[in-house]
């Protein structure tokens, strides 16, 4: 109704032939009094329909701009983070490789000090460590860039999920989270690319993992509600996520976890997978209570219906 | 450990990487031999007497999927093992394509370097007996 608000000179005309109506009502002129109601209501109804459509157009407009501002951030960021990447793997390379030199020369002539020499060592297992963290960072980035067309195949969803879902289970051993299964029963398969929904489902269900502080649940379940699309839902009883975060979620190099936790691009890149199959994330969390992250797949995407059919 | 005559030709652009992997690898009792352009690893291939070639992918001038197709046109007897910084089907397809006989991503540790280069140095043994018999 606000909305409408905002259109209140369309209204116009309708509120003038009320006015109108009221008019000629109390100087006793019964018949045109009455047309002239019926005249306004008519107006009234013509005009809410009319605002309704426009506004809806509007909005749609809206989304469409933001989803093409978002794609374009994507290209714009992949392009720089591949090279990037490329230019910060080679040092990275320099350094393991200078890493593992001193550690031969260490092997072949240890310094006297005992002390000396585990400190020695142990710095050097950080430096190892610390050059993997950056290799492991470098290379998402360029998986992120350089995402491969989606090699498309029948998938049984619920099959898929569950081996992740598996997985995840039996990773996660530092806390108590009970997985919720609901699958759709005889759920028809999915014209998809396995290798990449695995990549989305494992990084959501890592997600809900690592959002559940000491206890709680994760729900998966798959749904086909809407005709011709395929919903699989992760849910968590973790932290969820505070409402001032919720614009930034897809972006790369967001993180609201501890550093060294997340590289931020695990939610960019599930969403440029699901972006590339045709399908949408779509997101509902309470700060505190919870977050559930739904897959929207077209049980056949539009490009390959054109295609093959 | 491998048989002491194994030579290994290391081409890779980074200096300093090439000489402390070569350091690294000659501790490991290869015969290393280096190479600091593509251009310079083609010329020391034509003298031949090379077992296995470490080339990066990233070089100025020729890179070195370029590289592996003129080395192999030159001489296929060597066995070429590919550096590169990323993982992606596309190039390890043109690679296995070209005669290449394994990638590895950078950075990657000394061991599994060495690794690759026994399994290449095998499979060219195997190789040269077939072409021998």
């Amino acid at each position: 109704m606000k909305e409408h608000a905002r259109y209140f000179w369309a209204y116009l005309p309708a509120l003038g032939a009320f006015g109108c109506a009221v008019g000629t009502l109390s100087a006793d002129r019964n018949l045109s009094g009455i047309t002239l109601v019926l005249w306004g209501v008519w107006s009234l109804v013509v005009t809410f329909f009319v605002v309704r459509t426009i506004l809806q157009e509007r909005s749609k407009d809206e989304f469409t701009t933001r989803q093409l501002l978002q794609a374009q951030k994507m290209a714009t960021i992949g392009e720089m983070a591949s090279g990037i990447a490329h230019e910060v793997n080679n040092p990275l390379a320099v350094i393991g490789r200078e890493v593992e030199w001193i550690q031969e020369l260490l092997k072949e002539s240890p310094p006297p000090d005992p002390q000396a020499q585990r400190e020695i060592q142990e710095s050097l297992h950080v430096i190892t460590a610390q050059v993997t963290r950056c290799a492991d960072i470098t290379h998402r980035l360029l998986d992120f860039a350089r995402m491969n067309k989606p090699v498309l195949q029948w998938v049984d969803l619920n099959n898929l999920i569950e081996e992740m879902v598996r997985l995840v289970e039996r990773v996660t051993k530092t806390k108590t989270v009970t997985f919720e299964r609901h699958y759709h029963d005889n759920l028809a398969p999915v014209w998809t690319d396995p290798p990449l929904l695995r990549q989305v489902v494992l990084n959501l269900l890592n997600n809900a993992v690592q959002a559940i502080d000491r206890e709680g649940t994760v729900t998966v379940s798959t749904r086909d509600d809407a005709k011709g699309w395929v919903d699989i839902a992760i849910a968590d009883t973790g932290c969820g996520i505070a409402p001032h975060h919720l614009p930034h979620l897809f972006d790369p190099f967001f993180s609201t976890k501890a550093p060294g936790k997340g590289t931020g691009l695990g939610l960019a890149v599930c969403q440029k997978i699901v972006t590339a199959l045709g399908g949408l994330i779509l997101v509902d969390s309470k700060e505190g209570c919870g977050s559930q992250f739904t897959v929207r797949l077209p049980r056949r995407p539009i490009e390959t219906r054109k295609t093959f059919e | 450990m491998a048989s002491p005559t194994a030579r290994i030709l290391l081409v890779d652009d980074e200096e300093r990487f090439r000489t402390t992997m070569g350091k690294l690898l000659r501790k490991r009792g290869f015969a290393v031999e280096e190479a600091g352009s593509a251009h310079e690893a083609l010329v020391r291939v034509q003298q031949g007497d090379v077992d296995v070639i470490v080339l990066d992918v990233k070089m100025p001038g020729m890179d070195g999927i370029q590289a592996l197709a003129k080395i192999k046109t030159l001489d296929p007897l060597p066995e070429v093992i590919i550096l590169t910084g990323h993982a992606n089907v596309d190039a390890a397809v043109e690679i296995m394509r070209l005669g290449g006989y394994e990638y590895l991503l950078k950075p990657c540790p000394i061991d599994d370097l060495v690794v690759k280069i026994e399994g290449a140095l095998e499979k060219k043994k195997a190789r040269e007996k077939v072409l021998r018999a």
